[in-house]
């Protein structure tokens, strides 16, 4: 039977160290995912999950158990991934590749499209929608990332970006209409 | 009919909608709406979700291997002691400050009795007597030179260095309050006003919640008029440290403190 959260948190906290392994070793996916989404890099991400679970152990005793932990550690994953990419200016080099390439930045992105004048197509599709990503601010972009692709209620991505619900709405929204004229071209050809 | 507005629709796409029973009846009998939806629908579903790459199932141990050696162990809480309470902030400057009291009352009252029983000794006790109210002074002068090097600090503060001010301030106070009453029991009205701003000040700094901001900290500086303290408390150090003096050298003094 699995060891409940709160259980190792409380077991951390009366000196057992390495009951915190356990943590790691439940929620370093989860985090691993959303800070790759988020960077657009895997050693960035790599990083980002090390700081997340590095900063969490320091905080644990701040840690309230009414919150679950998975969603504690995944609020400072969001922060300590915001952080790499002020840090790096991930903004300025995002592109896409052939290769996931981390020395250039650069992210594979599936393409099932067969012929060579769909992946003609599927190429300018994604880099329209690079350049698109590229424009929006970092709350917008991780306000939009946790909406689409991690499927997080505005609720939530108040609370991970530490600001209002009614913020967290606005920038989901600011992203969508900056990405909508962005994508714009598109609607043409498609 | 009004149509929806481009929020609307976002929070219906994404299953936020207060309402969604009537935007999908909107949606049915608008077509204008139903245009606009369908193709925010279509721009939203062309932006692919970003697929992490795949890490392997000892992927959270190698996390953990690399952060472990960095971490401290958590110390376990520890069993409270039946007088804890005493030692527990704010209560321990107060508990020393009290005891330390007790012990000059006590030190006074054996020496009184001791006089007594020792007629011999009773020719110097006059010189004693100057000898323990030197020894007053001294406290008093400490006190106030301690008292001045806060409001220093405190005209200076930034919010960084909360935490000691506030630590200093509690120490402080409970001990002024000892200063305070002794005082004003000798009939020093001025050493006596003057302690009282300041306990007000040490009140104010010990007990602000969430620590002190700057704008707190100049709403108190304006508030408490802390600079007229500080120099009515440098005035008045140097006057106990003239009165030290003055019982060092034998001289007459204005005024002592009676503990």
């Amino acid at each position: 039977m699995e060891v409940h959260d709160h259980a190792i948190v409380r077991a951390v906290l009366a000196g057992d160290k390495e009951a915190y392994g356990a943590l790691v070793a439940r929620h370093s996916q989860n985090v691993f995912r959303v800070a790759f989404r988020i960077t657009g890099d895997e050693a960035d991400a790599d990083e980002v999950v090390q700081e997340a679970f590095l900063r969490g152990y320091q905080r644990l005793s701040s840690f309230e158990s009414r919150s679950e932990f998975g969603t504690w550690i995944y609020r400072i994953a969001v922060n300590c991934a915001l952080n790499m990419i002020s840090k790096r200016k991930v903004e300025a080099s995002y592109q896409i590749g052939e290769e996931t390439d981390p020395a250039q930045h650069q992210v594979q992105v599936a393409d099932s499209s067969p012929g060579p004048e769909r992946t003609l197509l599927s190429r300018e599709i994604e880099s329209l929608q690079a350049a698109a990503m590229k424009s929006l601010t970092a709350t917008e972009r991780t306000a939009f990332i946790l909406r689409h692709m991690e499927d997080r209620s505005s609720s939530e991505i108040a609370v991970a970006l530490d600001i209002a619900p009614n913020a967290a709405k606005q920038a989901v929204f600011r992203a969508v209409q900056k990405l909508r004229r962005s994508l714009a071209p598109l609607r043409v050809n498609l | 009919m009004n149509h929806l507005n481009q929020q609307t629709l976002l929070d219906y796409y994404y299953g936020e909608s207060d309402s969604p029973a009537a935007i999908d009846e909107h949606l049915h009998e608008c077509a204008e709406c139903a245009r606009e939806f369908n193709a925010l629908r279509s721009d939203l579903a062309a932006i692919p979700v970003l697929s992490a790459p795949v890490r392997g199932e000892d992927y959270g141990q190698q996390v953990w291997q690399s952060i472990r050696t960095s971490l401290p162990v958590y110390e376990a809480p520890q069993k409270k002691h039946p007088f804890g309470w005493l030692m527990s902030s704010p209560w321990k400057g107060f508990v020393a400050a009290a005891t330390a009291c007790l012990l000059i009352v006590a030190a006074f009252f054996v020496g009184r009795h001791w006089e007594h029983r020792t007629p011999s000794l009773a020719a110097n006790h006059s010189t004693s007597e100057q000898g323990r109210e030197r020894v007053l002074l001294v406290v008093l002068g400490d006190h106030l030179d301690r008292s001045e090097r806060l409001l220093v600090e405190l005209r200076h503060a930034d919010p960084s260095t909360e935490a000691p001010l506030q630590a200093e301030a509690r120490d402080l106070l409970s001990s002024n309050r000892l200063y305070r009453e002794s005082v004003k029991q000798s009939g020093d009205p001025t050493l006596a006003t003057a302690l009282d701003h300041l306990e007000r000040v040490l009140i104010e700094v010990s007990n602000e919640p969430g620590g002190l901001s700057k704008a707190r900290l100049d709403e108190l500086q304006k508030e408490m008029n802390t600079d007229g303290l500080l120099f009515e408390v440098r005035v008045l150090r140097s006057r106990v440290q003239g009165d030290v003096e003055g019982k060092g050298t034998g001289a007459t003094t204005t005024k002592g403190v009676y503990l």
